[in-house]
C-alpha cells in the first residue's frame, strides 16, 4: 500500500548539534543484519580502473515494506535543516523514498530566550516515493500539528526538554551494546516515542490518527487516501474527489452513516461538536439534508459542513433519500461474488436471505415502487429498505436519475445557440448557488419528496392553483380572436428561442396549449434540458410534481431527449 | 486498415497540476571546494539559484559518503532541485577525492521523476571526462561547461533529447516520459487504432499482426487470422496501448447491452465532438446522419435493452449511421459503458461453480470455453440455479 508510512523519524537540532532521537519501526534493520553480514575486505586496494562499472549502490531503500539503507547519523543530518527551511515544508526525495515533514523551532523552556535556547524538532515521514502529491500534502499535515503540539507542551511544561533529555540518555548509554536496544528502552520510557509507534500502528490499519501529546493535547487526523479503504477496497479517494462532492451538494440529498449509531458515540466522544451530536439523534437515511436541518434545528449550511465532516473521515456517504420512485441497479464493480465475504455479512444481518437473490433483483433498474405492491405487508417493506440501506452502505447499488437534453434541430442546437451556450452555463451556475436558500414551499415540498415521510398536500394543491390562475388570467387578457390570439402567445413566449428553433417546436402539438407551453418555455430558459439537472432536482427546485414533468417530457419528446444515468456528483463513492 | 481516422484527445487522467511535467527552468554544476566548500561553479541561466538558498540547501547536493550515487530531490516552496551526488577518489586531488553534482531546477509542483535518467547520465559523462582528461577539476570548469549547459537545457526542453558530441566522448540524453504500466489484454477484448499507427520500423510480429487491427476482431481471433501466437499477440497489443496507439474495446455482438454515462452531456453541448461523431458513425461520408438520431440512439442505451433492440426500433441503416462505429465511439469516449452479464450458480456443484463464481463475464467464459454467447445465454436462462447480475 503505497500510502503507508515506511517510517516515522524524531530528529533534534539544538546547540549541542542533530541527534536521531527515535525511529519507529526499529527492530527491521537488527532483523535484517545476518544478510549485510559480508564485509568488504579492508585489504582490497581501490579500483580505479574500474570506476565507472563499479557495482552503483542499490537504487532502492525499500526492503519489504521497510526503510532500509540509511544510518541514522545519515538521517539526522539530512532532516536536521538549516535555519532557513524550519517552520516551512520540508519534502526531500531519496532514490524511491519521499521523506516529508515540517522542521519546527521551538524555545525550550529553562534555557535563555536566544538563539542558544532554541530547539529544532523534526518528526518525519519516510513515505514511497510513488505516494502522490497529495498524500505528501496530508503527511505534512499531520508534521505540522504534532509540531504545533510540541512546541504549545514545551511552553506550558517543559515536556521536549524533558523527552529530549531521557532519550539522549539511552542513546548514550545504549550506545556500547546496540542502538536498537536503546530504542526499546525510549519507547518503554518515553510517552512521546510511544506516541509515533501509536501513530504509526494507526497510519497502517486504520489511517486515523488519534495521540494524545503528554496525556493532554490530543492530535487527531486522518489520512482520506487510507480511511476510505475499509469501504471502497482498492480504491483511493483523494481529498480533492471529496471537495468535488460536497460541492456539488444540494438540499434534497440525504447522509447516510456506514457505521451502526452506537459506534458513532466514539467519535462524537469529549469535545466533539454538539451540533453533530444533535444533527446525528435526528439522523435517519430516508431524510433529505433540508429536514435534517430543520429537525435539529440547524442551519442548513452548517449541515452541509457536518455532513462534509463526516465524509470525510469515512463515517458517512452521500445518497439520495431513499423514496419510491428512487431507481436502483447494481454498480459496476461491486465486488459480488461467490466467495465474497459480504454474502456472509449479508446473512449476518439478515438470516434469512442470499445476497445474491436479493442484489440480482437490480439487474435491470429497478425501484422501490415496482418491488412492493399494495399488498405487501408492511413489515415486509420495512425489510426490502433495510436491505437496500444495507447495499447503499456497501457501494453495491448505484441510483439511476434521468437527465432530459434539450434537442430542438436535427443538428442540435441552432448555430446562434452555441455561441451563448458557455455565457448561459456560466448564469445557471449562479442561478443555482442562488437557490440554495431554504424558503418555507421548498421545504415542505422536499419533505413530500422523500416519500417516506408523509405527503404534505398543500404545496402541491396550491402549485395546482397557481397553475390554474395563471391560465385563467392568461384567457381573460384577451378574449378577441381565438387563432390571433394563440400566436400571438406563442410568438411572445418563445421570442428569445432562435427562428430555427421555434420552428421546429411549433412542430409539437402541445405547444397549442397555453400552460403546457409555457411551463416548457421556463423550464427551457432556465436551462434545466441541458443534461445538468435530474428530474428530481428540477421537481425540487421548480416546486413540480413528477408525473407533470414526465407529460411535459412526454408531450415534448421531440426536442426533449431522456436518459438515464448516475448522478456523477455522488457516484464517485461507488465502485467504477 | 491503420486509416481508422480517428484521434481521441488524450487527456491526462492526472489532470491534477501537481502531477504536470514542467520545463527545466535551470541548470547548474556544483562542486567541492577544497577551502571554500560547497560552490557552484556554473550556472545556466546565471543567478537563478542565489548563494543563500544554496548554502541552506548544500547538505543535499554535496552529501555524506552514503548518499552518494542515490538520486536526490529537494522540495522548496519555489524550487524542485534534483541532483546526483558523485566523488572521485583520486590521489592527484587536495582532498584526495574530487565532490561534484549537476542538479536540475525546476517548478515545485512538477513532476521531476522522469528527469532522473538524464542526471544519472549526464553525471557518468561529466565523470568520463574528468577521469580522461581532469576536464573540470584543472581549473576554468565554468568557461568549459557554460555552452554545455546552455545546449542541454535549451534542447531539453525544446525537443526532449540532446546529443553531447564535443569534448574527449559522446553521450545522448532523452527524457522518457513514464506513462502507467498497460492492463493485461485478455482473449476477448476488440484493439482499435486511434491514431495512425507510426510510420516506422516495426517489429515482426506488430508488422504480421497490425493488418488484423480493424476494430472488430478481437485479440484471439487476430491470433487465428494472423497465425501468430496468442501470446505473442497480446504482448504486441500491449505494447500499442502503452504508446497510445490501439485501445482495447469490448467485443462487439448484437446481443450486447450498453449504458449511458454522465459523459454524454458533453456530447451535447460540444460541437467538435459531435462533428467527430458524425464522422465517424456515418454509413458514408458524403451524406452524414443527423446528430439529433444519434443522439437518440446513445440515449435509448440503457440496461436490458440490446443492440438488437435498438436496430429494430431506429432501423439505423435508414439513419445512415453504422450501429457498429456508434457503438465503438461510445465506448472509446466513454459516453456509453458495457453492461457485462456475470453469471453466479447458487447450487452446490464444485466444478461448475469455479466458473460460474461471479468473477467472471458471459465474454469471459465464452472466450474460454469456445460456446457462442447465444448458446451458453440460453442455457443459463433455462438453470433456476443460476442467477444473472448485470452490472
Amino acid at each position: 500500500m503505497e500510502v503507508n508510512p515506511l517510517s516515522i523519524i524524531l530528529v533534534k537540532s539544538d546547540s549541542k548539534g542533530d541527534r536521531l532521537l527515535f525511529r519507529y519501526p526499529f527492530y527491521f534493520l537488527e532483523k535484517s543484519e545476518p544478510a549485510n553480514t559480508k564485509r568488504r575486505n579492508p585489504y582490497t586496494l581501490p579500483n580505479l580502473e574500474d570506476l565507472l562499472q563499479s557495482p552503483t549502490q542499490p537504487l532502492s531503500n525499500i526492503n519489504k515494506g521497510h526503510l532500509t539503507g540509511f544510518t541514522d547519523e545519515v538521517l539526522s543530518s539530512l532532516f536536521a535543516v538549516k535555519s532557513e527551511l524550519c517552520n516551512k515544508k520540508f519534502e526531500l526525495k531519496v532514490n524511491d523514498v519521499r521523506f516529508v515533514g515540517h522542521p519546527t523551532l521551538l524555545q525550550l523552556r529553562n534555557k535563555q530566550q536566544d538563539a542558544s535556547g532554541l530547539m529544532l524538532i523534526n518528526v518525519v515521514f519516510a513515505l514511497q516515493a510513488l505516494a502522490s502529491h497529495s498524500v505528501v500534502t496530508c503527511y505534512h499535515d499531520l508534521s505540522k500539528r504534532i509540531g504545533i503540539a510540541l512546541r504549545y507542551e514545551e511552553k506550558r511544561c517543559g515536556y521536549i526538554s524533558e523527552q529530549t533529555q531521557t532519550m539522549t540518555t539511552a542513546h548514550d548509554d545504549g550506545f556500547v551494546n546496540n542502538p536498537d536496544a536503546a530504542f526499546q528502552i525510549i519507547l518503554n520510557k518515553c510517552t512521546l516515542a510511544s506516541n509515533i509507534k501509536k501513530m504509526y500502528d494507526d497510519l497502517c490499519t486504520s489511517g486515523i490518527v488519534n495521540v494524545q501529546i503528554n496525556k493532554w493535547i490530543t492530535v487527531s487526523f486522518c489520512l482520506p487516501q487510507k480511511v476510505h479503504q475499509w469501504h471502497l477496497r482498492g480504491k483511493i479517494v483523494e481529498p480533492k474527489d471529496i471537495d468535488r462532492c460536497l460541492k456539488a451538494l444540494r438540499p434534497y440529498h440525504s447522509l447516510l452513516l456506514l457505521h451502526p449509531m452506537q459506534q458513532m458515540g466514539d467519535f462524537t466522544n469529549l469535545d466533539g461538536s454538539p451540533s453533530l451530536e444533535r444533527m446525528l439523534k435526528q439522523y435517519s437515511p430516508i431524510k433529505n439534508l433540508q429536514t435534517l436541518a430543520a429537525d435539529a434545528d440547524l442551519t442548513l449550511n452548517h449541515v452541509f459542513e457536518l455532513t462534509a465532516h463526516l465524509v470525510y473521515w469515512a463515517k458517512a456517504t452521500v445518497i439520495f433519500p431513499i423514496c419510491l420512485t428512487n431507481k436502483y441497479v447494481i454498480s459496476p464493480d461491486a465486488p459480488i461474488h461467490l466467495n465474497s465475504p459480504l454474502i456472509d455479512k449479508f446473512s449476518e444481518s439478515f438470516p434469512a436471505s442470499n445476497l445474491i437473490r436479493v442484489i440480482s433483483d437490480f439487474a435491470l433498474p429497478t425501484s422501490l415502487g415496482q418491488k412492493c405492491n399494495p399488498l405487501c405487508h408492511p413489515a415486509q417493506q420495512s425489510h426490502l429498505v433495510q436491505t437496500i440501506i444495507w447495499m447503499l452502505q456497501h457501494h453495491l447499488l448505484l441510483q439511476l436519475h434521468t437527465y432530459i437534453q434539450y434537442i430542438p434541430t436535427d443538428h442540435g442546437l441552432a448555430a446562434s445557440r452555441e455561441r451563448d451556450l458557455r455565457h448561459r452555463s456560466l448564469q445557471r451556475s449562479v442561478v443555482l448557488s442562488s437557490s440554495y436558500q431554504p424558503s418555507a414551499s421548498e421545504h415542505s415540498r422536499a419533505e413530500s419528496e422523500s416519500g417516506a415521510s408523509t405527503v404534505s398536500e398543500t404545496p402541491e394543491l396550491r402549485s395546482e392553483l397557481d397553475l390554474l390562475n395563471r391560465s385563467i388570467n392568461l384567457e381573460s387578457v384577451s378574449f378577441t380572436s381565438m387563432e390571433d390570439e394563440k400566436q400571438d402567445y406563442q410568438e411572445e413566449l418563445l421570442l428569445d428561442f432562435p427562428d430555427e428553433e421555434r420552428g421546429n417546436i411549433f412542430k409539437i402539438p402541445a405547444t397549442n396549449t397555453p400552460e403546457d407551453l409555457r411551463l416548457f418555455a421556463t423550464l427551457c430558459r432556465k436551462g434545466y434540458f441541458h443534461g445538468d439537472h435530474h428530474i428530481e432536482e428540477i421537481m425540487y427546485l421548480e416546486n413540480l410534481r413528477r408525473s407533470q414533468l414526465l407529460q411535459l417530457l412526454d408531450k415534448f419528446r421531440d426536442v426533449l431527449i431522456t436518459y438515464e444515468t448516475e448522478d456523477p456528483a455522488i457516484a464517485m463513492f461507488s465502485y467504477s | 486498415m491503420a486509416k481508422m481516422g480517428y484521434s481521441c484527445h488524450n487527456t491526462d487522467p492526472n489532470s491534477d497540476p501537481n502531477n504536470q511535467e514542467g520545463p527545466i527552468r535551470c541548470i547548474f554544476f556544483c562542486e567541492f571546494h577544497p577551502t571554500a566548500g560547497p560552490i557552484i561553479s556554473c550556472q545556466e541561466p546565471e543567478q537563478y539559484i542565489s548563494k543563500e538558498l544554496f548554502d541552506s540547501i548544500s547538505v543535499y547536493i554535496i552529501t555524506k559518503a552514503e548518499l552518494q550515487r542515490s538520486t536526490i530531490t529537494v522540495t522548496l516552496s519555489d524550487y524542485k532541485i534534483l541532483g546526483f551526488p558523485v566523488r572521485i577518489d583520486d590521489k592527484k586531488y587536495p582532498r584526495n577525492a574530487y565532490h561534484f553534482n549537476l542538479c536540475l531546477v525546476c517548478d515545485s509542483n512538477v513532476r521531476t521523476v522522469h528527469y532522473e535518467p538524464v542526471v544519472m547520465k549526464l553525471s557518468d559523462y561529466l565523470m568520463a571526462t574528468e577521469i580522461e582528461s581532469s576536464f573540470l577539476s584543472d581549473g576554468g570548469a565554468a568557461t568549459k561547461l557554460a555552452p554545455i549547459l546552455k545546449q542541454v537545457i535549451q534542447e531539453l526542453n525544446t525537443k526532449g533529447e540532446c546529443a553531447l558530441t564535443e569534448g574527449p566522448t559522446a553521450t545522448h540524453l532523452k527524457v522518457v516520459h513514464i506513462r502507467s504500466d498497460p492492463s493485461p489484454v485478455a482473449d476477448h477484448q476488440v484493439p482499435v487504432f486511434i491514431k495512425q499507427l507510426p510510420n516506422q520500423q516495426w517489429d515482426l510480429t506488430t508488422q504480421q499482426v497490425a493488418p488484423y487491427i480493424d476494430g472488430f476482431n478481437h485479440v484471439a481471433r487476430i491470433a487465428l487470422l494472423s497465425d501468430v501466437e496468442n501470446n505473442l499477440v497480446k504482448a504486441c497489443v500491449q505494447n500499442l496501448v502503452y504508446y497510445g496507439v490501439v485501445a482495447l474495446v469490448p467485443l462487439f455482438q448484437y446481443g450486447n447491452v450498453y449504458c449511458t454515462t454522465p459523459l454524454l452531456k458533453a456530447l451535447a453541448h460540444d460541437v467538435n465532438l459531435q462533428n467527430k461523431c458524425l464522422k465517424y458513425v456515418a454509413v458514408s461520408q458524403r451524406q452524414l446522419p443527423n446528430f439529433r438520431d444519434v443522439f437518440r440512439m446513445f440515449a435509448a442505451m440503457t440496461r436490458g435493452t440490446t443492440i438488437r433492440d435498438l436496430c429494430l426500433r431506429f432501423n439505423p441503416s435508414n439513419l445512415r449511421v453504422n450501429e457498429r462505429k456508434l457503438v465503438q465511439f461510445g465506448v472509446l469516449e466513454g459516453l456509453i459503458r458495457r453492461v457485462h452479464k456475470y453469471p453466479i450458480l447458487l447450487s452446490e456443484s464444485a466444478d461448475l461453480q469455479k466458473s460460474l463464481s461471479g468473477a467472471a463475464n458471459l465474454d469471459e467464459i465464452c472466450c474460454a470455453t469456445g460456446v457462442t454467447a447465444q448458446q451458453l445465454e440460453d442455457q443459463l436462462e433455462r438453470d433456476h440455479n443460476v442467477v444473472l447480475l448485470w452490472k
